[in-house]
């Protein structure tokens, strides 16, 4: 089990960007949005074989050619103002004998992408996940910002479009980011490092329908690039946001269609109520939030079942 | 963590062949292929896997009235060149528990070649004569057992535990086949003896175990047998079994009820 380098990078002070897959894919396409812009090269992986389960065999004229397994790879680039590391996982490990990430093996990967990122003397490190948020899917996402120390609060407060964790409504401060997009931000702290998790917001009646959701990618896009003065191209993900939104719009109107006329009521209601000022909209009650995703959930996917367009 | 396997003796081998089979299967091929070398060679157990680092042990599950516990051993018999490993697939773990299969069969019994079985379900009627297909895992394997009438696979897709169980081999430089007896699908929730004979045919050449072949061939005749009675009371079931024997295709609906009817009559 470990790590396997190609090449040794020639890096300085390098930022480590890592994500995985998880809902709504926010982190994983923001990292990897990014480094296909800058261009960054492949000069490592963590070895899968005791991660992951293969995914698929190739056998041709009776001899076993190929083996594949999710990857979890680094990539570096130098920039003119940082030098940088990523680090995209395929695939969270999952605890013996369930679907969910967790066990010996997540530890076991958290230190992995660590001990790359400190190889090549890194001491910062940013990882990218998705907030479950009841805003509306027109509205402009926010980017929640957990670090790992109390030093970087103050820095985390200057971030654009950004709140802590103490800024959502009803959350005191307190919260916890599931998998390794939040475990990597300890393991980092308990070796040193500082880190800090930028979570895009989605919908929360978004998070049961298997589809990407790019335009929360963005938000945290917006706020890495700045933080780490490189400029991008957004065009290539403004596009996917608008295909995203529209498919979302196409399933809404569905679902008005198909829904009771109480519940599509109410659901329009509490809908537009978070349109465009998602801060500043009341917060809904845990029996609203009950409510709302019971219906959402069951006629979202009614519309998905009809129209498989991929959002 | 406990030690993930324990040895309750330690036999001597000269260049042993691995030999694995796990308990479910098709047509229940790998167990009744694996029972049937055992008492052949009067193979006993010398070593066993642990369970708890590959199985969820918070309980047993009850199968045709009977509460399981999952096995994972190795047998030898007096031969000393061949190494027998029968046991149930690992419900996680499943890298590390071949790896420990092969630490045992690789460091302690320095085995030379890797053999699994399994059967592959095909909708081919019972008549039809059984191929063996067959997955390598270097080139010159599968040069060296040309000769034995087994057929080459193609096939890409999820992976099967013996598919892994080649790979991890091929790693560490142990040539290996998977051999993958075609089952006819009315057959694959019983016995299939024809596969099974077909298996051990190829067995007793590569090995000259010197098989006699006569109680398996009664098992054969005995089956083949009751199919034709049951084909003679069912003209339904004979007309399924006439068309598969022509290569016709059934419907999903044709072929649940021909398996169904097979099972029910068999069992």
């Amino acid at each position: 089990m470990g790590i396997r380098l190609y090449e040794e990078p020639k890096v300085e002070n390098p930022v480590l960007i890592a994500s995985w897959p998880g809902i709504g894919n926010i982190g994983i396409i923001a990292v990897n949005y990014l480094r296909q812009m800058v261009k960054a090269r492949e000069f490592g992986e963590i070895e899968p074989w005791d991660f992951f389960e293969p995914r698929r065999v190739l056998i041709e004229g009776g001899l076993l050619k190929e083996l594949e397994f999710p990857s979890s790879k680094f990539y570096f680039q130098r920039t003119k103002n940082r030098d940088l590391i990523f680090f995209v996982g395929e695939q969270q490990p999952t605890e013996s004998g369930t679907p969910y990430p967790g066990g010996r093996k997540v530890l076991e990967i958290a230190n992995l992408v660590l001990d790359v990122a400190l190889k090549f003397g890194c001491r910062r490190v940013y990882v990218s996940g998705a907030a479950l948020a009841p805003i509306h899917h027109m509205a402009r996402p926010r980017v929640w910002a957990v670090p790992n120390s109390e030093s970087l609060v103050s820095e985390v407060k200057s971030y654009e479009n950004t709140v802590l964790m103490s800024d959502v409504e009803g959350r005191g401060g307190q919260g916890s980011i599931t998998g390794l997009n939040g475990l990597l931000l300890g393991v980092a702290k308990k070796r040193g490092l500082e880190a800090v998790c930028v979570l895009g917001e989605i919908p929360f009646y978004l998070q049961g329908l298997a589809m990407v959701y790019p335009k929360a990618s963005k938000s945290v896009l917006e706020v890495l690039t700045k933080v780490l003065e490189i400029g991008i191209d957004f065009s290539v993900l403004d596009k996917m946001v608008a295909q995203v939104e529209q498919g979302i719009g196409h399933l809404e109107a569905q679902f008005y269609e198909q829904a009771p006329p109480e519940v599509a009521e109410r659901i329009k209601t509490w809908l537009e109520s978070f349109k465009h000022k998602p801060a500043e909209s009341r917060p809904i009650t845990e029996e609203d939030q009950k409510w709302l995703k019971e219906h959402i959930d069951e006629l979202f996917k009614r519309g998905g079942e009809e129209d498989d367009r991929p959002l | 963590m406990t030690d993930l396997f324990r040895f309750s003796r330690q036999p001597e081998f000269r260049n042993p062949s691995l030999i694995v089979g796990f308990s479910e299967d098709a047509g229940r091929l790998a167990p009744k292929v694996i029972d049937y070398l055992n008492e052949k060679i009067k193979g006993d157990s010398f070593c066993e896997i642990e369970p708890s680092e590959f199985f969820s042990l918070g309980g047993v599950a009850v199968e045709d009235n009977v509460a399981q516990f999952p096995d994972g051993r190795f047998y030898c018999g007096e031969r000393d060149d061949l190494v027998i490993f029968k046991g149930s697939e690992p419900r996680f773990g499943r890298y590390q528990f071949l790896q420990t299969v092969l630490d045992v069969a690789q460091h302690h019994c320095r085995i030379k070649e890797l053999y699994t079985i399994s059967g592959t379900i095909s909708s081919i009627a019972h008549t039809t004569p059984r191929s063996i297909l067959t997955v390598f895992n270097q080139p010159e394997f599968q040069e060296k057992l040309r000769g034995y009438g087994l057929e080459n696979m193609n096939w890409e897709g999820w992976p099967a535990l013996n598919s892994l169980l080649l790979w991890v081999a091929e790693r560490r430089n142990i040539p290996g086949v998977s051999l993958w007896p075609v089952i006819p699908f009315y057959l694959a929730a019983v016995d299939d003896s024809e596969a099974q004979k077909r298996v051990l045919e190829f067995l007793d050449k590569r090995f000259g175990l010197g098989i006699d072949f006569s109680d398996i061939d009664e098992e054969v005749a005995k089956q083949n047998e009751k199919i034709a009675q049951l084909r003679v009371r069912s003209p339904e079931v004979d007309d399924y079994v006439q068309r598969l024997e022509s290569n016709l295709t059934l419907t999903e609906e044709e072929s649940e009820r021909l398996a169904r009817e097979v099972e029910e009559f068999l069992k």
